[in-house]
């Protein structure tokens, strides 16, 4: 089982990087998504162990270490936000760029000297 | 023990209420500077209890010692959650006076002061995690204030990498629990000693990659210049003096703190990776020509300096390292925010800004950069010491540069200067360069008296060296 957990949580991350090289700035949250899935199950395979759940411990027998369990609803709670948020920047980053590429982005005019005058001219959006 | 628990829920609380209220309004913008100062009250009370009475500990909900979460407060922790709010004030204010342009500003950098508290007052390795994410997604959204093209495509870089780091911490924190059985550090800390060399050795890497990219070291800095250079100057000084603690604090915590053995191993691979970065971030450096630009890879080199004392280690190295985090965070934070500013006093403030990066005498600098030069005189190299010199001869040069560019070359700004002021009473304009020159003040303070600073850095490197040797066979 442990194997079997390894195996799934190399496979996520060796996809998620994958994905993470790619242009498309989706596809680069895709990638962080499935690296994110992969961080969750090898918490999950950290303490792999049979038994009841720990919920009402007084009746003996061997209990389920309830731990990373915890860790894991945590993780993809905080996972899930970082995910929503990144979604939505690269959401205003294709308003703003009209595009998703992320090479395309690349040419974005460097602000020069009169940068500052720029800038104050964006706070009256 | 009122003090820890109020020191994260009184940024916490406020912030919840400042994100919803409109923070364009200047009223809203004073509101977060002054809970922002309420926190560093707090935490002042803290230090002085830490620094009188050893470290102050509590357990959560009231659960029994091993079952609830543990946070602590010690040298170490405090020193450096002080310092981040200081930065965070800093910039704060200078937002305010500036005009803050988006609504949720103050409140997150509220909720970013929650954020950095909790990870440094705490002693849970996952607890770390989730107050990690907390400073980090109120950092990614700060990447975006200003909501132009370069400010966005900041934002992406910077949060698509972190994000990458922060889960190869949460997999260093799997691999943790796998091989201890247990997520508090000071059980990790004597469990680790009993773990099969290469589990051991696995996870400190993964914990040491984490904290690198965050910190923007030598090999995981790739995103670290176009972030910086791009975002507003009050970002960047908030990105570079207060989130970049994490990397920082994550080193030193986790290194010496709880992964003593596999730090002393990997001595001289840490020495050589942080002379790599100064070197590197100094030539970068004088080859850029916008200000932001260079400071960024200013940034590389000086972290270089906190990774070669961490590498040098001992009661000496860890001070250092301590002491160069403070001294660099309050540098960075003080030059990114003259970037949003002119005037001679600025020029003031941005002299004394890079007196202090180069380390010469009167700024605090030179405390930072004497105690690094001694860790690596300890350490017996030469050629450490040589790379070191040639790295503060090249801060020097690169600032000096920028001072010329910028600040003699008054004829090319008047188009600047007039629109800035445009709008406003001269009295004013006055006003938003003090952030700026109080920093300036301080950073001279801090090297005209010293003695307190020493004496914090060195009781934070006591933590340090008191848990690796009070664990011991």
């Amino acid at each position: 089982m442990t194997l079997a957990t390894a195996a799934a949580a190399a496979l996520l991350f060796g996809a998620g990087s994958y994905l993470l090289l790619q242009r498309s700035l989706v596809r680069v949250v895709a990638g962080i998504a499935l690296i994110s899935q992969c961080a969750i199950v090898t918490i999950i395979g950290s303490s792999l162990s049979q038994g009841r759940a720990p919920l009402d411990p007084a009746e003996g027998g061997p209990l389920s270490d309830p731990l990373p369990q915890a860790l894991a609803l945590t993780a993809l709670v905080i996972g899930m936000g970082t995910l929503a948020l990144l979604l939505a920047l690269v959401h205003r980053v294709v308003v703003a760029h009209g595009t998703a590429e992320r090479d395309e982005l690349r040419d974005v005019d460097r602000p020069g000297r009169d940068e500052v005058v720029r800038q104050e001219g964006d706070e009256t959006e | 023990m009122t003090a820890l628990s109020l020191s994260l829920l009184v940024p916490w609380a406020a912030g919840l209420l400042l994100v919803v209220l409109d923070g364009r309004r200047r009223t809203v913008g004073w509101l977060g500077a002054v809970t922002l100062a309420a926190t560093i009250a707090v935490l002042g009370l803290l230090a002085a209890d830490v620094l009188r009475d050893g470290a102050v500990e509590m357990v959560t909900g009231g659960w029994p010692a091993g079952v609830g979460i543990v946070l602590r407060a010690d040298a170490l922790g405090v020193t450096f959650a002080l310092l981040s709010c200081i930065v965070l004030l800093a910039a704060a204010c200078a937002e305010t006076l500036l005009g803050v342009g988006q609504r949720t500003v103050p409140g997150l950098l509220v909720l970013l002061a929650a954020g950095l508290n909790g990870l440094f007052l705490t002693g849970d390795v996952f607890n770390f995690y989730v107050f990690f994410e907390m400073s980090m997604i109120a950092a990614y959204v700060l990447t975006g204030y200003g909501g132009g093209r370069a400010q966005l495509r900041a934002a992406v870089i910077f949060a698509s990498v972190n994000l990458l780091g922060s889960f190869i911490f949460l997999l260093a924190v799997a691999g943790t629990y796998r091989v201890t059985g247990t997520l508090a550090m000071d059980d990790v800390a004597e469990r680790i000693r009993e773990v099969p060399p290469n589990a051991a050795i696995a996870v400190a890497v993964g914990f040491f990659v984490a904290f690198s990219v965050k910190l923007g070291l030598f090999p995981f800095h790739y995103w670290l210049p176009t972030v910086y250079a791009d975002t507003r100057p009050s970002v960047a000084a908030v990105l570079s003096g207060a989130v970049a603690n994490i990397g920082a604090y994550g080193l030193l915590r986790f290194g010496p703190g709880v992964f003593a053995e596999q730090i002393r191993l990997s001595a001289t691979v840490l020495v050589v990776l942080g002379a790599a970065s100064i070197v590197y971030g100094g030539v970068l450096a004088v080859a850029r020509r916008r200000p932001a630009e260079m400071l960024a890879y200013s940034a590389i080199g000086q972290v270089g300096y906190v990774l070669v004392a961490v590498g040098v280690g001992g009661p000496v190295g860890f001070a250092a390292a301590v002491l160069y985090s403070v001294v660099n965070a309050l540098n960075k934070a003080l030059l990114f925010l003259t970037t949003a500013v002119r005037g001679p006093l600025v020029a003031g403030a941005f002299v004394v800004g890079a007196l202090s990066v180069a380390g010469v005498p009167p700024a605090v600098g030179f405390v930072g950069k004497l105690a690094v030069f001694r860790s690596a005189v300890d350490a017996g190299s030469p050629t450490l010491v040589v790379l070191l010199v040639v790295g503060s001869a090249l801060s020097l040069l690169y600032l000096f540069l920028v001072y010329q560019r910028e600040f003699w070359a008054e004829e090319d700004r008047d188009a600047v200067t007039d629109a800035e002021t445009r709008d406003t009473a001269p009295a004013r304009g006055v006003s938003r360069r003090v952030p700026v020159v109080v920093l300036a003040v301080l950073l001279l303070a801090g090297g005209l008296w010293p003695e307190p600073l020493v004496a914090v850095s060195a009781a934070a490197a006591d933590v340090l060296t008191a848990s690796t040797n009070g664990a011991g066979p």
